[in-house]
């Protein structure tokens, strides 16, 4: 029987050919999916390994937020043993850019350069600090962005906002510290980061020293506040914190993966099923000679064994290239990982890639091979193999409307019965998704025959005789049509999925930012902290180009022991009042948000007490309770001079600032950055630019899964050509007697290309309905107070690139089928 | 036997066709000459290996010949591209072949009017009816060839030949796959056919009892032209093909 495999193999091998192709590409994903994680893995561990073999014991504070104080550092010098201990300063301080103002949306972190052999930092060019207080480094993305060179001068805030100068001496790599590559690092010497950052203690401790026992020794010096690790557990932890972020988006990857071997299974299958049905007499003739069953269906199965070993071989290779080729992409744009570690194939890789081909495609090929068994031996003796009939089983009809009502029902439950924006709510309306879609392939052979129809209508009238013909085939063999067509039903239906979902995402986060940010500019400080001085909001209340400008402060307190925002306002503020009144609010008199009233269980009449800097506990009656849906108001709100009296003179927390209609953009916004020029820490934010920096990212987020979901699609399009080569070899005859009867060879041509794109327009349709329906399950499951936008034009123009795709699919099968010999094809069988 | 001053409907002058190379050369033609007068039925006649499908795909334009020329009415068929070729065959010639006629997809009807639609002719609805009712198909129209008995696909086949009125039809063994009763049938369609439709047929087969049926056979042996004779009966067919075997 091997024999038999093997030559049947040999006879099909490029009908066989685009199955493997299907193959190739999921494992080939999957595999570079696997290459690339390994490869920065091992860069990470590479870079935190040199550097934590400069430190052989590591002390860092239990609490992640907490300080080690310089006592400590001293009772680990005088542990024995210990060669040198240095303590690490690492405090936000922010940079002051070339505009004047501080530099990023959180501010830069400033770390200490200790020297000597703990020196862990990799000055790239130029020189650390060395023992020059006046001198600074920089991160070299950092200084790259903010055009600094080595020489110039370079400006710091410190705690109290002061500005201070440093001469820029060298540029750092931050190495795999993802957090110090996102905020930026500006480097000093320690008394310089202890004097500009105003810290408390250091956040780690490195130790030097050679003695048995010495981490136990330094446990003990450390107290009870610290962690001790050694050098090498260090080193192990930062790579494990580094790769987070990878493993992650490996994840991330593998699921667009499987979504690929997925389609490639049912490529498989099809390609499989085609095969043995023509391969009937065949069946039949090794039954007459004596094959059993087992026999029969061993030899399918073998060749699938062979096809999926080989093809999965061919992945690895695949992998392995396109691995190497997202690190060079990744590399050449300047991304914060290692790119540079050694392209590896690791053993793993190899076994998992090896190991998930084969699966998928001996599971796939199964069925196919059950039916080969079914084969009886006097089929060998009939000269012409009847076109198979379909018909629908009651039990498809039972399980399609089973799997149908489930899937719907869990999804509605998902939808209308779960609190949005929960994972688990995600979790059960997809899983109602996967049950309909189950219900769409139990019933897509009976799905095809209308849908052919409608969608053929209008080439059949269009295009004649090769038209209506085409229409006809496509739904000759509903089985085959439809698992072909499902194929693309599934990439289409995620793609229509994601777009309608990103598409719905803009809406309702636009119309959320309307409600939120109902102004034009917005002026807080960089991260939050600190404040906006008063002075700034009084200056521009006057102008007559501004319609309103509102201040609102707060601060953190406990309440009856919750810790919330307490806060005032000034300026017009109309808040959404649930009960009670707010017409000004006299001392003792609180607003309280609608969720705070809630978890504290009062409402208007009643009293809370409100911990305060300067007045002790006051009690606070409340007088009114506000939506806190989107409120620009603190959770408490007190009257303004009340506010003052409890704690002192707060600066602003934010400024909103309305400009009058009719005034000029620019003419405002040069006013409002003028008057905080002299403020480095205050940042204007506008809507239009929130707008546009959330539209970027939503976009290139929509680009790269697009992309991904790419991969799926084109598996499906190598099963439309597969489906569409196998039937022509089929119809050979057919096609000779219509050549013969005076069809043209464009013409049929154009049959083929057809019939292709009535298979797209199935598969795409089912997937553009499939799409939106579990698009808009998937928007109330994800967003809370969710918009539904439907992006049409997007969606058909997914119709159309698959109708094309399907006629670029059928070019080649179309070609051989016109090609072929009048005489040669009528004389075979 | 129907004697016209019509010119012949097909003329082959020295028509040969060599398969393969070297070695490996099949001459499966090998200088024929042959007429095949208009409103007559013919019947090519030889042992397996005769030559006479060779014959027939090159005179219908399948297949070209290696030499030599073949003459469809005033038509050359030497030269023509494949698009001159699939346009003549639409226009000019009908096919009946031994199996596998009919398109699965499409009914008895469709099927009949398939040169018609093909070529976007409208159909002549008188002939349309008469060429229905000489096969006797009027209740059958709806079906689809995988619900018709064997001889019903060829009578179908054969309604397909006569509808679009071509100078000539190639019957390619008709009745091969049937058994004698459909056999007789499709056989007296064809005669019926060229007698009272004035058709002009050409049918290949090696069957002495349906080359009976035509006005003249002629016998092929070894790529060329033997023999032949006029109005043929089971018999006088059996005693050349015996002749010829010797």
């Amino acid at each position: 029987m091997l024999r038999t495999a093997v030559a049947g193999l040999r006879a099909h091998r490029l009908r066989l050919l685009l199955t493997s192709l299907a193959i190739m590409l999921g494992v080939g994903f999957i595999a570079g999916t696997f290459v690339l994680n390994d490869t920065i893995q091992a860069g990470f561990s590479q870079r935190v390994t040199a550097d934590a073999g400069k430190v052989d014991v590591a002390v860092l504070p239990k609490d992640p937020d907490g300080v080690l104080s310089e006592k400590i550092v001293e009772r680990i010098r005088a542990v024995e043993g210990v060669t040198e201990a240095q303590g690490l300063i690492r405090e936000p301080a922010p940079l002051v850019g070339k505009d004047g103002k501080v530099v990023g949306s959180v501010p830069t972190t400033a770390v200490s350069i200790v020297r000597g052999p703990l020196d862990r930092t990799a000055i790239v060019s130029g020189s650390g600090p060395g023992t020059d207080d006046q001198a600074a480094v920089l991160d070299e993305n950092t200084a790259k962005a903010q055009k600094f060179q080595i020489g110039d001068t370079i400006t710091v805030l410190d705690g109290k906002q002061a500005e201070h100068r440093f001469k820029l001496v060298g540029l750092l790599d931050p190495g795999v510290d993802q957090q110090l590559a996102y905020t930026g690092v500006v480097g000093f010497t320690t008394a310089t980061a202890q004097r500009m950052t105003g810290a408390k203690g250091y956040r780690e401790i490195d130790v030097a020293g050679q003695a048995a026992g010495l981490k136990q020794a330094v446990a003990a010096a450390a107290g009870g506040g610290a962690v001790v690790k050694t050098g090498d557990e260090l080193a192990a932890d930062l790579a494990d914190a580094a790769g987070f972020e990878m493993r992650t988006l490996t994840v991330g990857l593998l699921m667009f993966g499987a979504v690929a071997m997925m389609v490639a299974a049912l490529v498989i299958y099809n390609t499989f099923g085609i095969l043995v049905a023509q391969r009937t007499r065949e069946m039949a003739l090794l039954r007459c000679i004596g094959a059993t069953r087992g026999q029969v269906f061993g030899s399918i199965v073998l060749e699938s064994v062979v096809v999926g070993l080989v093809a999965s071989a061919f992945g690895l290779v695949i992998g392995y290239g396109l691995a190497a080729l997202a690190l060079a992409v990744l590399g050449a744009f300047d991304v914060q990982l290692p790119t540079d570690a050694a392209v590896t194939l690791a053993p793993a890789t190899i076994a998992i890639g090896l190991a998930v081909g084969l699966v998928v495609t001996v599971c796939a090929a199964l069925l196919p091979a059950r039916s080969a068994t079914r084969v009886r031996p006097v089929a060998a003796l009939r000269t012409q193999v009847a076109e198979q009939t379909y018909r629908t089983g009651v039990m498809r009809w039972v399980f399609a409307v089973l799997f149908l009502l489930a899937g719907m029902g869990t999804t509605g439950f998902g939808v209308w019965g779960m609190p949005p924006g929960e994972p688990p709510t995600l979790i059960v309306v997809m899983a109602g998704g996967a049950l309909t879609f189950l219900a769409v392939l139990i019933l897509g052979p009976v799905l095809v025959k209308p849908l052919s129809a409608a969608v053929g209508w209008i080439p059949a009238r269009l295009f004649g005789v090769p038209g209506r013909l085409a229409v006809d085939n496509s739904a000759r063999n509903p089985t085959r049509a439809a698992t072909t067509t499902v194929a693309l039903t599934i990439g289409v239906t995620l793609m229509t999925l994601i777009s309608v979902l990103s598409a719905s995402t803009r809406v309702t986060v636009w119309t959320k930012l309307d409600e939120q940010f109902p102004v034009d500019y917005m002026l807080a400080t960089q991260g939050r902290e600190g404040g906006v001085p008063r002075s700034v909001a009084e200056g521009l209340r006057g102008k007559p180009e501004l319609a309103s400008v509102l201040q609102v402060r707060k601060t953190p307190t406990k309440v009856d022991g919750r810790s919330y925002d307490i806060g005032t306002y000034r300026g017009a503020v109309t808040p959404e009042v649930v009960s009670g009144a707010m017409a000004g609010l006299s001392a003792g008199e609180v607003a309280l948000l609608d969720y705070a009233a809630k978890e504290l269980g009062v409402t208007v009449g009643d009293t809370v007490r409100a911990r305060t800097d300067l007045a002790g506990t006051v009690p606070l009656r409340v007088v009114a309770v506000l939506n806190g849906t989107n409120s620009t108001l603190p959770a408490l709100t007190v009257g303004e001079q009340p506010f003052d009296t409890y704690f002192d003179r707060l600066p602003d927390s934010v400024v909103m600032i309305n400009i009058r209609d009719g005034v000029p953009a620019e003419q405002t916004r040069a006013m409002v950055e003028a008057a905080i020029a002299a403020h480095p820490t205050v940042q204007l934010a506008s809507s239009t630019e929130i707008r546009g920096q959330f539209d970027e990212t939503l976009d290139m987020l929509f680009m790269i899964i697009t992309g991904l979901l790419g991969l799926a699609i084109l598996i499906s399009l190598l099963g439309i050509a597969n489906t569409l080569s196998l039937s022509v070899h089929e119809r050979t005859r057919e096609s000779a007697l219509l050549r013969a009867l005076g069809l043209t060879r464009p013409q049929l041509r154009r049959m083929l290309s057809i019939e292709a794109l009535v298979l797209g327009l199935i598969g795409a349709l089912v997937g553009v309905v499939l799409g939106g329906v579990f698009g808009w399950a998937a928007v109330m499951a994800m967003l809370d107070g969710a918009v539904l936008s439907v992006p049409v034009p997007q969606i058909v123009l997914f119709v159309v690139l698959s109708g094309a795709a399907g006629v670029l699919a059928a070019v080649l099968p179309a070609r051989r089928a016109a090609r072929a010999s009048i005489v040669g094809a009528l004389a075979t069988g | 036997m129907t004697l016209t001053q019509a010119p012949p409907a097909v003329v082959a002058t020295n028509l040969t066709k060599v398969y393969g190379h070297g070695d490996a050369e099949v001459h499966a033609l090998r200088g024929v000459n042959v007429t095949f007068a208009t409103g007559a039925f013919t019947a090519i006649m030889g042992p397996s290996g005769s030559g006479k499908s060779t014959l027939m795909h090159c005179l219908a334009g399948l297949d070209t010949a290696t030499s030599g020329t073949v003459h469809i009415g005033d038509v050359e068929l030497t030269g023509l591209t494949d698009r001159q070729l699939t346009l003549l065959r639409r226009e000019r010639i009908g096919f009946v072949f031994q199996a596998f006629n009919l398109l699965p997809t499409l009914t008895a009807e469709q099927n009949i009017r398939l040169p018609l639609d093909i070529s976007a002719r409208q159909a002549d609805q008188v002939l349309l009816d008469r060429v229905i009712d000489t096969v006797g198909l009027r209740d059958r129209l709806a079906h689809r060839p995988t619900e018709l008995s064997g001889g019903q696909q060829q009578r179908v086949a054969m309604a397909r030949a006569l509808i679009s009125k071509p100078q000539v039809i190639f019957a390619d063994e008709p009745t091969g796959n049937l058994d004698s009763r459909s056999g007789a049938e499709i056989l007296s369609f064809l005669r019926t056919s060229v007698r009272e439709l004035g058709q002009t047929i050409v049918m290949v087969t090696h069957d002495p009892v349906a080359a009976a049926y035509a006005d003249r056979v002629v016998f092929l042996r070894d790529g060329e032209l033997i023999t032949e004779i006029a109005a043929p009966t089971p018999q006088s067919v059996l005693d050349t093909l015996v002749k010829l075997e010797a």
